[in-house]
């Protein structure tokens, strides 16, 4: 039967109908392509909510703005991401109070609605504790603010829905379920613009809930918080009917209404409400669950930004000590009379978690992060490994190895490298802009200047990081000029034509040839200049919000063809893309063209990727959300925007899109980073895959390419830095690749790496971000996953001459196996200690090295070639000596370990055979006593591998001279070519005795074996003995 | 000739007919089908692998011993040092503490849960419900490329931090061949509890009539992992009680 289920897998691969490239999946393409997360965790980010087990001091989860729920298992000390797969703006997350170990509620969607805020898509359940999520409805949420579990019966659930925040939405207000999330009623509504912002159930009677509710809306150019229809419900009948609990609020409208009720006396309540009376807006209290409020408070702390900071938290056990969200955090131990801040933490307090069985011990979320707090909030420490910071923007250097530029939201402008000895840590991370930080870039040819902006270009800056000196480049209105209006992320950017060139755009846009010092304007206004959203300095509704955030009527993108300096590309955030031919003199807008081809008007330009393969070509991405219109739009022009078409469709793609790259080498390998992810097509847009290895669904904000590595970086909102390495062998995929069984991929010469791993500093808590694999990367095609009969891989000089064993990888799709350009370690005599030294396997010298890989029947070979550092320090001709000596004491070590393995094999034999045979007792026990004295001389016999160790005999001292000259990169030292000579004469000697041994000793016992007829010792031949080619 | 593509035509309309609506029962009863059959397996005394680790350049020969008793040991031999790993005699767990080279026993709580592991041999799902086992169908889900069922074993609780903790793994059943080719379990003490331990299983081969992984890769998700490649697998192997056994004193 097995032999048929083998034969009947074998050919089945050969009879399925063929693949092809347009029908492929991800998951059957990209194989072993995996990315790498390099944060940083230094500044973390937007941490949304926090959620503690009940009972369990050990386990938290938090939920973040834009980089999923993490769950910490030791109290906080590590944290480790549950939610990769699934969108990563959380609303709240829930524990069932019935079933604490296991199951876990995620509502998605953020509900600290600023302007760059995520979007999310629905209800989610875990009953493993975080291991396995299932999806339970709610998609059109947007936004989730409350889950409330009933205290007795898992399946009965209350949920908030704050809802959409872009637009009109019916998908608002409180609903239940009672088969726990198989199906859901919505059981209180009031209006498609009114959500709830907060749902509490009592803790003493779940027939008991509050829900606030917040009339709100964002627009592109507006904040609007409050209206006739926020306001402050309670139910006492399980939510059937609601009634409004305002006496004592102030007259008038509301805006964003936090509450809590105290956990250890639920008559006790708290509110803080955003009035249309600033000086009512504060804190109010409420001692008899809700009949009557006072007015206890309306400090700034209390009343800054309600819709970012509408969250109060109430002590376990003191009813009257509360905490309140705020711009810096605040307690009240007085019921909410006075308040003093919060100890020391990055700005932007979002939510605060006591451990209810410790309430010292406090957990706060902000802008920067999570803190914890052993002394209720009075002192804070950073938890350092969340690498959940939000990029809006990333770029490139061309160094070695490369650097990655960014601005975070609310954490400044940074640098930091792609690779360091040890990992990316926190302390390779340069600041080089403060506020909130967009785009960075650094100077194309000379990388230490670069430039970087805060919000709304309010600042931009050169800055020169060997100089370390800062100069403010931001232009500035002249005569004639209007206002300018910068984006809050303003596009900056540099020219591939001439590396001194900047640009920058306002609803103009400008060039520098001068690195900023002068600047030009080459533009009209390109954007629709609507009046109607240009008046944000009546943003924000109840509580004017004018922070820059909402300015409108800009340009968003800019881009120069790589191919020709005269063809720019502007995108605005109203939905135009213009292009001039002539550096700026004309442009022609080609929005029309656009609006043919099926995009909405109006629909933000995020980002204009201008072909290198031709001036005339560019790719456009749309991004629709703040609209309220989740759809995908990309669309791609090759007549300089005269026609535009679309390349995606909302079938394969999920999430509207912010970024784009095209490939350099194939213009049908294009790159779409969306809302929830990044996907790949290898047939110009035919055929959309997501990319999943190691990759979360988080926002991707901007996507970079290097083109020395051919690396794909991306900029994400929400997890950091991540770079998919080398995606090379993307560019090779056709259709007649994946028909083989196996197919190599075409790969670059490859460089030996010798810088030294010195480095990891980093303590156990701290993030640190992975380095790519170093070595040579052997990249080849799988049509199926290999599982019956052996694969093997093995590297061979071109001779056939065998140099060593490598793991194959055997998944369907792309496989990636490195090679560290090593050999096999030397065979190494027995003694009783490891000999460090000699576990080191020979590097290979430069050249070509054949690549075989054994699959059931077949082989498949390919070549690769190997070279030495261009810039190194050693000269070719010391590097021959140092593989010469590094040879000669490898086959030394061999030359060893086979003399020993014969000492040990007869000095067994002859203490074996001479038990039982007494005639043997003389010349076995002679032999024994040389070879056995021998053995002592030539290597440790005693002791440990620790400080119980013997002294180093002749087999230590050789691996060590041996490892320490094989490491090296250069040619040995005359001290240590001194040390080579003393062991060389050693091991003359040894082997000298060796033989004495032989032509006597043993030759007399082998005699008396003969005469005894008694079968000699198996002794293995030289090569059988080193053989390592199994 | 004619039997055996008409066998094929048979197997592959089973196949086919499975996937239309599998059952934990199915999925397990073609796995076991095609890798030898309920009984061979449950006839099974003990094994015997003889694999190497490639670390380096470095070939580490293993002989791994486990017995339907529970007995297990991985004899390690390096630079002519035999180290032994994973040793348990029914009573006590063992290895060797590579500085001092001298056996060393597991700690209690280690060693319970060992003991409470016997009795899984040779195979988790060999009359799983006798042996106090659960196994849900969890669906669908691509590994390596390839559609596989996703099935989850309950075991009996192990011991963490002195708590029974629910004994949670994954295995993924090829929806073609049935046969097993990746298992996950999510680490539930120490600096790692969390993280999700990845076995990566191929180059299935038969041996005696039973089908064997002869590569094995462990690792942890979304990380790097080591293969341990199976030379050869002897069935019923020889063994003598001291092998299991702690040499150390008291």
């Amino acid at each position: 039967m097995i032999k048929i289920v083998t034969a009947c897998a074998l050919l089945l691969s050969t009879t399925l109908v063929a693949q092809t490239i347009s029908d492929l999946k991800g998951e059957e393409l990209f194989g072993g392509m995996k990315a790498r997360h390099i944060g940083p965790a230094l500044m973390s980010g937007r941490v949304s909510d926090i959620e503690g087990h009940p009972t369990d001091k050990s386990t938290i989860y938090i939920g973040t703005a834009g980089g999923g729920v993490w769950k910490s298992q030791d109290g906080g000390v590590h944290f480790k991401s549950i939610f990769d797969d699934y969108c990563q703006s959380i609303g709240t997350v829930a524990i069932d109070p019935n079933s604490p170990d296991k199951t876990i509620w995620v509502g998605t969607g953020e509900v600290w609605t600023r302007n760059s805020t995520s979007v999310g898509d629905g209800i989610y359940k875990s009953v493993d504790g975080g291991t396995n999520w299932k999806k339970m409805g709610l998609e059109k949420s947007d936004r989730i603010s409350s889950i409330q579990i009933h205290p007795d019966n898992s399946d009965i659930i209350f949920v908030g829905v704050q809802g959409a925040l872009w637009g009109e939405s019916k998908d608002r207000g409180v609903y239940k379920t009672t088969d726990g999330g198989l199906t859901w009623e919505k059981i209180f509504y009031i209006d498609e613009n009114t959500g709830c912002s907060d749902l509490v159930m009592d803790p003493t009677n779940s027939d008991v809930m509050y829900a606030s509710f917040w009339e709100h809306r964002r627009t592109a150019w507006s904040f609007s918080s409050g209206g006739n229809s926020s306001a402050l419900y309670k139910t006492i009948n399980g939510g059937k009917t609601w009634n409004k609990i305002h006496n004592g609020f102030p007259e008038g409208k509301y805006g964003r209404i936090a509450f809590a009720i105290a956990p250890s006396d639920s008559k006790i309540l708290y509110s803080v409400v955003e009035a249309e009376n600033a000086s009512k807006s504060g804190m109010y209290r409420s001692a008899d669950a809700g009949v009557t409020w006072s007015h206890t408070n309306s400090d700034f702390a209390l009343t800054i930004r309600p819709f970012y900071f509408a969250r109060i938290v109430v002590h376990p056990t003191k009813p009257n000590t509360i905490m309140k969200a705020g711009l810096f955090g605040s307690v009240s131990k007085d019921g909410g009379k006075t308040f003093k801040g919060l100890g020391s933490m990055h700005p932007d307090i979002h939510d605060i978690w006591y451990d209810v069985n410790d309430p010292d011990k406090v957990f706060v979320g902000t802008d920067g992060g999570l803190y914890r707090s052993l002394n209720a909030a009075q002192t804070m420490e950073r938890i350092e490994n969340l690498p959940i910071c939000q990029f809006y923007h990333v770029a490139i250097d061309d160094q070695v190895p490369y650097n990655v530029y960014g601005g975070l939201q609310d954490n400044g402008s940074w640098f930091g490298p792609s690779r360091s000895p040890g990992g990316v840590e926190a302390r390779d991370w340069k600041v080089i802009g403060v506020g909130d930080g967009f785009r960075v870039y650094p100077h194309p040819t000379e990388p230490h200047i670069m430039y970087s902006e805060m919000q709304g270009a309010e600042t931009v800056w050169r800055y020169d990081s060997k100089a370390r000196q800062t100069k403010v480049i931001t232009p500035m209105p002249g005569e004639g000029d209007p206002k300018l209006r910068f984006n809050w992320n303003a596009p900056i950017t540099t020219s591939s034509n001439n590396p001194d060139r900047l640009y920058i755009g306002s609803q103009f846009v400008y060039i520098s040839n001068d690195r900023g010092d002068t600047w030009k304007k080459i533009s009209g206004d390109l954007t629709t200049n609507d009046p109607a959203k240009q008046n944000q300095a009546e943003s924000g509704g109840l509580s004017i919000d004018n922070s820059g955030a909402e300015n409108h009527c800009t340009i968003f993108s800019i881009v120069e063809s790589t191919l020709d300096e005269k063809v720019i590309w502007a995108g605005t955030d109203d939905g135009n893309v213009q292009v001039t031919q002539n550096g700026g003199k004309t442009w022609s807008n080609t929005t029309s063209a656009l609006l043919s081809a099926g995009l909405p008007s109006n629909t933000w330009c995020y980002h204009i990727e201008a072909s290198v393969f031709d001036k005339g070509t560019a790719y456009a991405v749309f991004d629709g959300h703040t609209k309220n219109d989740p759809n995908t739009y990309c669309y791609k022009t090759t007549d300089f925007g005269k026609t535009w078409k679309s390349i995606v469709n909302n079938e394969s793609v999920y999430g509207f899109a912010r970024s784009f790259q095209e490939d350099f080498e194939n213009p049908d390998l294009l790159f779409l980073g969306t809302e929830f992810g990044l996907y790949i097509t290898i047939d110009g847009g035919g055929n959309w895959m997501k990319f999943e290895n190691n990759m979360p669904s988080t926002p991707v904000h901007y996507i970079d390419m290097q083109a020395r590595t051919s690396d794909v970086i991306l900029g994400t909102h929400g997890r950091g830095i991540i770079i998919i390495d080398d995606v090379s062998a993307l560019r090779q995929v056709t259709n007649e690749v994946i028909s083989k069984d196996l197919h190599f991929m075409k790969v670059p010469t490859f460089t030996m790496n010798e810088e030294s791993t010195f480095g990891g500093t980093s303590t156990e808590t701290q993030f640190v971000g992975d380095n790519p694999r170093s070595g040579a990367r052997i990249s080849y095609y799988l049509n199926k996953r290999h599982t019956f009969g052996k694969m093997k891989m093995k590297v061979f000089d071109l001779d056939g001459n065998f140099i060593t064993k490598l793991t194959p990888s055997k998944k369907k799709g792309l496989n990636t196996v490195y090679w560290n350009y090593n050999s096999m370690a030397p065979k190494v005599a027995a003694g009783k200690t490891f000999v460090q030294g000699a576990f080191f396997a020979p590097r290979v010298p430069a050249g070509s090295y054949k690549i075989v890989i054994e699959k059931g029947k077949e082989t498949f070979e390919t070549k690769i070639k190997v070279e030495y550092p261009k810039n190194s320090v050693f000269t070719l001709k010391e590097r021959k000596y140092q593989e010469e000596v590094t040879k000669k004491l490898f086959d030394m070590n061999e030359e060893l370990a086979y003399m020993v393995y014969q000492l040990d094999t007869w000095s067994k034999h002859a203490k074996n055979k001479s038990k039982k045979e007494p005639k043997l007792s003389k010349t076995a026990t002679k032999l024994v006593s040389e070879l056995t004295n021998l053995k002592e001389n030539v290597a440790i016999t005693t002791g440990d591998n620790y400080v119980g160790r013997a002294e180093n005999q002749l087999r230590e001292d050789l691996g060590a001279i041996y490892g320490t000259l094989g490491g090296n990169y250069g040619p040995p030292t005359s001290s240590q070519m001194a040390n080579v000579k003393l062991i060389e004469g050693e091991l003359e000697e040894a082997m000298n005795k060796w033989k004495s041994i032989e032509s006597g000793a043993l030759k007399k016992y082998k005699s008396a074996l003969t005469q005894l007829e008694i079968k000699e010792a198996q002794i293995k031949s030289f090569e059988d003995y080193i053989k390592k080619n199994k | 000739m004619k039997k055996i593509l008409f066998s094929i035509a048979m197997v592959s309309i089973s196949i086919l007919g499975m996937a239309q609506d599998a059952t934990v029962e199915t999925i397990l009863d073609n796995y076991f089908e095609n890798t030898g059959g309920r009984e061979a397996w449950s006839e099974l005394k003990g094994h015997k692998l003889t694999a190497s680790v490639e670390m380096q350049g470095m070939t580490i020969p293993l002989e791994i011993y486990a017995m339907k008793d529970g007995r297990t040991i991985t004899k390690v031999s390096v630079m002519g040092m035999d180290l032994s790993q994973d040793a348990f005699d029914g009573e006590v767990s063992w290895g060797t503490n590579f500085m001092s080279m001298e056996p060393e026993l597991s700690d209690e709580e280690t060693t319970e849960n060992i003991k409470r592991d016997i009795g899984d041999y040779p195979n988790p799902f060999l009359d799983y419900e006798d042996k106090g086992y659960s196994v849900e169908l969890m669906g669908k889900e691509s590994i390596d490329g390839m559609e596989c069922y996703k099935l989850k074993l309950t075991k009996k609780p192990i011991l963490v931090d002195g708590e029974d903790v629910e004994n949670v793994s994954y295995y993924f059943f090829d929806t073609e061949n049935f046969v097993v080719v990746q298992q996950e379990s999510e680490m539930v003490t120490g600096e790692m509890k969390g993280e999700i331990s990845v076995t990566m299983l191929s180059d299935y081969q038969e041996v005696d009539g039973l089908m064997f992984p002869f590569s094995i890769s462990q690792g942890v998700k979304d990380g790097e992992s080591q293969a341990i490649e199976i030379i050869e697998i002897e069935l019923n192997p020889e063994v003598e009680d001291e092998m299991f056994q702690f040499p150390g004193g008291e």
